[in-house]
């Protein structure tokens, strides 16, 4: 039973704002992914949670008690490094025992724990395994056993799977969602991944530059996605800068009613959502190239300008490169300063 | 196979890159094997009166039999003992130190636990003379507040000692970081977050991972003692005196070869297992 | 905002290091430039350069200092010319024992230097090489061997051999590809290993003592006599000055293009 909260945290390195003014509130059980690229501040704001950074301001509470002045030996975390961290001059049995024998728990409830640990992640007879002689998939479930060995209240997972080769990932991923349930911790998962947070999380938390951008469930980020900045980072969206003038969003001969006032806009557009039909007379763009993936296809489009987006369509023989055509958008947002000011869908 | 191998075969003829290799090889078995074997068969294959040579460890037993020479490889291995005492601690610490911290002041203490290595052992003994040595600098200071004379370890034991760990500190400080290097910031944290203080990081995590290196550092140090020469010549006593100016004095000043390359072997003798150790580690340093 | 903790450890080790490190080395400096300086003053009574015209007016200096320049040059030129091409074949060519040859080198640094030499001189002995420059050259190359291979060899290995095939690919023959573009690829490392070799047999004392002295006289053994039978401190001053700023300059040089990282691992940490 452990609710995280985290009120106003910042952390500066020397003129570097790493994290600013941060909040969040995870419930007990909630698995929340923050995402965002290299740089934005989220490995930085698990470790202050972690301990291994100290915050520069603000503060963070794990089920009430304060825990931001606290070393990472004395706070109730369990964390999962990305390289996985383990001591590989000791066996996966003695790498799960040592926190337990600081402390100083009775060698028979050691041994039953581990064991009993081991089995949960699936690798119950490693005990007497060197970390060398596992693969990359199976050190990761010891890191994932070491912190959960000690049952800790908040479980933190730093990048986790980075290393790992894309099927070993995604069978990890549901592995972790499978126990983060079945133990019902309260746990926060680094990634840059979208795949990854889109698949495991309950909220996402989207940073950049050491600031939130959004914090929603997935369906939410991906479906209204709060900044252009979060438009363009999860899945793939076409972004098309342009201005409102009298109740129309311009782009070099490309036009689209929208309900909101005049000024500079950014349309976003997510490629599925782009529909184009064949145009009477020139066509506000024309085909650039038409990748047929079988299932579905992509239409490259270049308006006349020059900028690029890209359409799915169900059937490449329809399009060919060259052909003038108009866009369509059933979905779309607009943006102005940062912030969605009409959504649409017309599915 | 590379394409050079495959023709210097079809032709017949020796690989261009053992050609290329051939003088430092050459060199090596004739400078570096070569006495070594010539050493040890010369001493245990002694002149006997008819003009020939027998089989004999005369040279041996006089050095074990002989008090003088006992002294000095006591005093050797004491400082040798001592140095090593001195220098775990020390070089330890800093290195620990500079391993995790950062910044201008870090920097510095890097540069000057590094910088020893750029002073040649002459000019240190030099150094120390001035500073430690009778009316030195160290006496100076003291006189000038009233104290009284330091006991001057010039000419004493501890002279090549003090000569020999200041000597020693870049080298030792360089390959415990080494070390430490190894050990990975994550690795350490983790054991953090599990719940080890700062004495079970070192000690569960840190030092069984450099345990290597704290060997090769020994090892450094035993084989650097053993052969030191110039600060023991110059800062030490002269009786007991180490084996470096021992060997010297009996080559040159008492012109007797047999008797120095004896000694030359017992000093192979107790270092070899260091000397093997040493070489095995730096190679499969150079192959990883 | 937090600020950062003063670091008393890094400041104790700061201050101590200075003291122990750099203070015995400006007392030389000191005394370098001092007329007088008699106990019990704290500072010295008369500063100036008589001592400088006193050490360069003696011919016994200037003859070291020729035979330690000259002898410096000779080594550095010879293990070049023996060195570099066996690096460079260790380090590109396949030659039964490539291995093993490469690691021999190791073999003098298995056991103490100084009975090593005692060992070479009993054989110098017989050739008759013992006080001889040629003896002292000898002893001072075998020195140099196993960093006047084993830098190069890291150093032509890091030359990527794509840009080596590429270079062939628009037409050049294996020696051009070698001068234009493995070279001048490897050339700051291979100059580092050189100035390596030449401060190192500058420095060296030893050797040059146990072989060459007292017929052959380097600086560093020119050095010793002054410590031993020299009453004036002035001299040892001034020649210690002379000996080491130079070559501590070049030596700062190589470590900044080697890297305190490999030096290290050379040493097997």
């Amino acid at each position: 039973m452990a609710v995280l909260d985290i009120r106003d945290v910042s952390k500066t390195f020397g003129s570097v704002h790493a994290v600013q003014r941060f909040n969040l509130t995870v419930a007990d059980g909630e698995l929340v992914c923050l995402l965002g690229p290299s740089g934005s501040g989220k490995s930085t704001l698990l470790r202050m949670i972690g301990g291994f950074e100290t915050a520069s301001g603000g503060q963070i509470t794990i089920d009430g008690e304060h825990v931001t002045r606290i070393p990472p030996e004395k706070r109730p975390t369990g964390m999962v490094f990305q390289s996985h961290a383990l001591w590989t001059h000791m066996n996966v049995f003695r790498n799960l025992a040592f926190g337990l024998k600081l402390r100083r728990l009775p060698r028979d409830e050691i041994r039953r724990r581990v064991e009993a640990v081991l089995d949960q992640v699936g690798l119950a007879g490693y005990g007497q395994r060197m970390t060398h002689q596992l693969s990359g998939g199976q050190q990761q479930r010891v890191a994932l056993a070491r912190s959960l060995v000690l049952e800790p209240k908040i479980l933190l997972l730093d990048e986790p799977f980075a290393s790992l080769d894309q099927h070993l990932r995604e069978r990890l991923r549901e592995e972790v969602r499978d126990l983060q349930q079945r133990l019902g911790i309260t746990t926060l998962f680094v990634t840059h991944g979208q795949d990854e947070a889109l698949a495991l999380a309950d909220r996402i938390v989207v940073m950049r530059d050491g600031r939130t951008e959004q914090i929603d469930p997935p369906d939410m980020v991906y479906r209204a996605p709060a900044t252009p900045f979060v438009a363009g980072f999860i899945g793939s969206m076409n972004l098309i800068d342009g201005a409102v003038q009298n109740g129309a969003f311009h782009h070099a001969g490309f036009t689209l009613a929208v309900p909101v006032a005049d000024g500079p806009a950014i349309l976003a557009v997510r490629p599925e959502a782009l529909d184009i039909v064949q145009a009477s007379a020139a066509g506000a763009a024309h085909v650039h190239r038409v990748t047929d993936f079988g299932a579905h296809a992509i239409v490259d489009i270049e308006l006349g300008d020059g900028v690029r987006l890209k359409s799915q369509v169900p059937d490449a023989r329809l399009w060919k490169a060259g052909m003038a055509i108009d866009l369509q958008p059933r979905a779309f947002a607009v943006y102005r300063d940062d912030v969605a000011i009409h959504r649409a869908d017309r599915a | 196979m590379p394409a050079s191998d495959i023709v210097g075969r079809a032709r017949g003829r020796v690989p261009t890159g053992l050609l290329l290799v051939a003088p430092p090889v050459a060199l090596v078995c004739w400078m570096i094997i070569w006495p070594i074997f010539s050493a040890i068969a010369r001493t245990l294959w002694l002149p006997d009166p008819e003009g020939g040579r027998q089989l004999s460890v005369a040279t041996y037993t006089f050095f074990f039999t002989d008090s003088y020479s006992l002294n000095n490889l006591a005093i050797t291995l004491w400082t040798t003992g001592v140095c090593a005492a001195f220098l775990l601690p020390i070089c330890l610490s800093i290195a620990l130190y500079l391993r995790f911290a950062d910044g201008k002041l870090a920097a510095y203490v890097q540069g000057l636990a590094i910088f020893p290595m750029f002073v040649p052992s002459i000019i240190l003994s030099y150094a120390l003379i001035r500073v430690l040595g009778p009316n030195g600098t160290v006496d100076l200071l003291l006189n000038s507040v009233g104290l009284p004379k330091i006991n001057t370890p010039y000419l004493t034991p501890w002279g090549p000692v003090i000569g020999l760990v200041w000597d020693n500190i870049p080298i030792t400080v360089l390959i415990l970081l080494s070390g430490l290097g190894a050990v990975s910031d994550q690795s350490i944290e983790a054991a953090r977050d599990v719940g080890a203080n700062r004495r079970s990081v070192f000690w569960h995590i840190i030092l069984p991972r450099i345990t290597n290196s704290i060997l090769v550092a020994i090892s450094f140090t035993v084989l650097g003692i053993f052969s030191a020469f110039t600060l023991p010549y110059v800062l030490g006593p002269a009786a007991p005196e180490m084996m470096g100016p021992f060997m010297q004095r009996t080559f040159r000043d008492l012109n007797d070869p047999t008797t120095a390359i004896t000694q030359a072997v017992i000093t192979f003798c107790f270092c070899i297992a260091f000397g093997i150790f040493y070489v095995r580690s730096v190679a499969k340093n150079r192959k990883a | 905002m937090d600020r950062p903790r003063t670091d008393w450890t890094g400041i104790a080790f700061a201050t101590a290091l200075t003291l122990l490190i750099v203070f015995p080395l400006l007392v030389v400096a000191t005394w370098a430039f001092t007329n007088v300086w008699r106990y019990p003053s704290v500072i010295p009574q008369e500063f100036g350069l008589r001592y400088w015209h006193a050490v360069l007016g003696r011919a016994d200096v200037w003859t070291s200092i020729t035979t330690s320049l000259t002898l410096a040059t000779v080594v550095t030129l010879i293990s070049a010319a023996i060195c570099l091409p066996a690096a460079y074949a260790f380090a590109r060519l396949e030659f039964p024992g490539r291995n093993i040859l490469f690691f021999s080198f190791l073999a003098g640094h298995a056991f103490p230097k100084f009975g090593l030499l005692v060992a070479i001189a009993g054989i110098f002995l017989n050739l008759g090489l013992i006080g001889t420059f040629w003896g002292v050259v000898l002893i001072q190359l075998v020195g140099t061997l196993l960093f006047m291979i084993w830098i190069p060899v890291a150093a032509f290995q890091s030359v990527d051999r794509r840009m080596e095939e590429s270079a062939r690919d628009v037409g050049a023959s294996p020696l051009r590809v070698f001068w234009s573009i493995t070279l001048p690829q490897a050339g700051p490392t291979i100059a580092a290993a050189l100035l390596l070799s030449f401060v190192g047999t500058f420095y060296e004392t030893e050797g040059a003592w146990l072989i060459g002295a007292p017929q052959v006289r380097t600086l560093p053994v020119l050095m010793i006599s002054f410590i031993n039978n020299q009453p004036v401190i002035q001299f040892g001053a001034v020649l210690s000055v002379l000996l080491w700023v130079p070559s501590f300059i070049a030596l700062l040089f190589a470590r900044r293009v080697i890297g305190s990282g490999s030096f290290a691992r050379g040493f097997g940490g």
